[in-house]
């Protein structure tokens, strides 16, 4: 099973990357769960100079930026194959 | 009683509406989409290599308010990079600095102020935070030297990304800037009339009169009326926003005919606000100004840009970024001004006169303390300084306020607490409070007449001494833990 966090502190791309995130986790049909990490002081643990944030596997994917659900499937998979 | 109510908001309804009609279009329509495409096409990385731990001082503290400026338009952005550069890259001085500069010298800000008091309180504004910025950054170094060099050596791979600006992106960002000045400068080659057309449209100066009685105001206080013209633009922005909601809300996953529609309609927002429309007896003259062709040129420009030398997905992510911007701060200034506008009918000009009229410490000293203590949301604080100004304010308090207040708030100070401590948090606040009273002081004692040649030649020796200081500070640091080094060993 995957985890997969998302973190920001609540602003609009950090909701949109949450949906985004759900959504390619339903499409896959895989066994996953979305932890949103809002504290600062936790979302500081990664290496990261901006928010919205992906963290898949406590493996930072994305940050910065609203990536597209092309993008999130392919590191969706990946990670599966990884932890296989 | 109700007279009393009804004038309050007449006031509010009167502010908002003059507002909305001549400053906001020309200038903060352009300003979001400056801000929205460099949230999306500036890759963080051009910058933000220039901010670890192993890169001098003399090009991390530019670099960090280059950041302020360029990068932090939203608080996404402004704490993590902050904690980041304290924490993981180039220390506490150029997170301070970046902190400071970023909300006085962003887009968005510069423009508005610019537009809405004048230019020369803007320049002040931004020269003034950079070389405060700079200072308090070198100063809170200087104190807090031995926790600095506490930090680990290691520089993080968090700064290690070089990616750099492409041209058309470039090119892209200054076409839109020249939109902004096009619509904005106040010189002639951009307010003459070069021609006029006589549309026969009748009843729009019946039109204007009636506006001026729904709304009344009265020049003497600065207030505005709302013209046939700034009526004309209120609608269109009304369509502006119905048809952004339907077109850009889904943008990242597919434009439709909405986002076209909204589009077309902000070009054409954008033209109608730069020509000079005179309502007269049976017909309609409209002059046709330097500003209406410098915008017109932009925007072919920016079309073509956005089709030839973009990738698609790019510019979807700008518009998302521009419309996010719009949705957040939008609404708050819209509040904020009505608001504005109904206090403004409560303050007596006599009390802003007495306490800030003059350009003295305890003036100064008011308007940075009003600052610290009153939290408005993004943007605010410019209506609310045109109040003070129009009341009786002078500029060099005005300055004082304008520059404690986006520094300051509740808020930030416990965000910024929470990553550097209690203990710096308020030092750096004492400091911006200082800072700010003494920007206020110089720029209030240029106002009054003071030769600018002394002025800056202070301030260069301020900042002189100050960086001596820290190079002093850090080389004793460095010889000390060689010696430590050596003991171990």
């Amino acid at each position: 099973m995957l985890t997969i966090k998302v973190l920001g502190s609540g602003c609009a791309n950090c909701k949109r990357l949450e949906q985004l995130a759900n959504k390619a986790v339903m499409e896959m049909g895989m066994q996953a769960e979305v932890v949103k990490v809002t504290d600062y002081n936790d979302i500081m643990q990664y290496p990261i100079l901006s928010t919205p944030g992906l963290v898949i596997n406590e493996k930072l994917v994305c940050s910065g930026r609203i990536p597209t659900q092309a993008e999130v499937t392919i590191w969706l998979v990946n990670a599966e194959m990884e932890a296989v | 009683m109700i007279d009393f109510l009804l004038r309050l908001l007449q006031g509010g309804a009167g502010n908002l509406a003059a507002y909305l009609a001549a400053h906001v279009l020309l200038c903060l329509l352009p300003a979001f989409f400056i801000a929205g495409a460099m949230a999306a096409l500036i890759p963080k990385e051009s910058v933000t290599r220039f901010l670890g731990r192993n890169t001098p001082r003399y090009i991390s503290y530019p670099a960090a308010s280059l950041a302020g400026s360029v990068l932090a338009v939203c608080s996404c952005t402004i704490v993590p990079l902050f904690a980041g550069i304290y924490k993981k890259g180039a220390g506490l001085g150029p997170a301070i600095t970046f902190l400071f500069f970023a909300p006085a010298a962003n887009i968005l800000a510069l423009a508005y102020t610019g537009v809405a008091i004048g230019p020369d309180l803007a320049f002040a504004r931004l020269s003034l935070s950079l070389a405060f910025g700079i200072g308090i950054g070198l100063i809170m170094a200087l104190i807090f030297s031995r926790d600095d060099a506490a930090h680990d050596k290691i520089n993080d791979e968090s700064f290690a990304g070089r990616r750099s600006i492409r041209r058309s992106v470039l090119l892209f960002l200054l076409i839109l800037v020249a939109l902004l000045l096009s619509g904005t400068l106040k010189i002639g080659l951009l307010t003459n009339a070069y021609g006029e057309i006589n549309l026969p449209i009748p009843g729009l100066d019946t039109f204007q009169q009636a506006l001026y009685q729904v709304v009344p105001f009265d020049p003497g206080k600065g207030e505005e009326g709302v013209t046939a013209q700034g009526a004309i633009l209120i609608g269109l922005l009304a369509l502006i926003g119905v048809t952004a909601w339907l077109g850009f809300e889904n943008i990242l996953e597919r434009s439709n005919s909405w986002t076209w529609i909204s589009l077309g309609l902000v070009a054409l927002t954008l033209l109608v606000a730069s020509v000079q429309l005179n309502p007269e007896v049976g017909g309609l003259n409209i002059l046709i100004t330097g500003k209406l062709v410098g915008v017109g040129l932009a925007l072919v420009m920016i079309w073509l840009i956005g089709r030839f030398g973009l990738e698609e997905r790019e510019v979807q992510e700008w518009l998302w970024e521009s419309w996010r911007f719009i949705k957040q701060i939008f609404p708050l200034l819209v509040v904020g001004v009505f608001m504005v506008g109904v206090i403004r009918q409560l303050i007596r000009p006599e009390w802003i006169e007495t306490l800030a009229g003059e350009n003295t410490v305890l003036g100064n000293l008011a308007g940075v303390v009003f600052g610290v203590f009153m939290y408005f949301p993004t943007l605010v604080e410019v209506p609310i300084a045109k109040m003070f100004l129009s009341l009786g304010m002078h500029r060099g308090p005005l300055l004082a306020y304008l520059m404690a207040d986006p520094e300051l708030s509740l808020q930030s100070i416990l965000i910024v607490s929470a990553i550097i401590g209690r203990l710096k948090a308020w030092t750096y606040v004492a400091w911006v409070a200082l800072f700010s009273t003494l920007a206020g002081l110089i720029y209030g004692a240029w106002v009054d007449g003071a030769s600018a040649g002394m002025i800056l030649l202070y301030l260069a020796a301020f900042m002189g001494i100050l960086s001596l200081a820290l190079y002093l500070v850090s080389r004793r640091n460095l010889g000390k833990s060689a010696q430590t080094m050596a003991a171990v060993k």
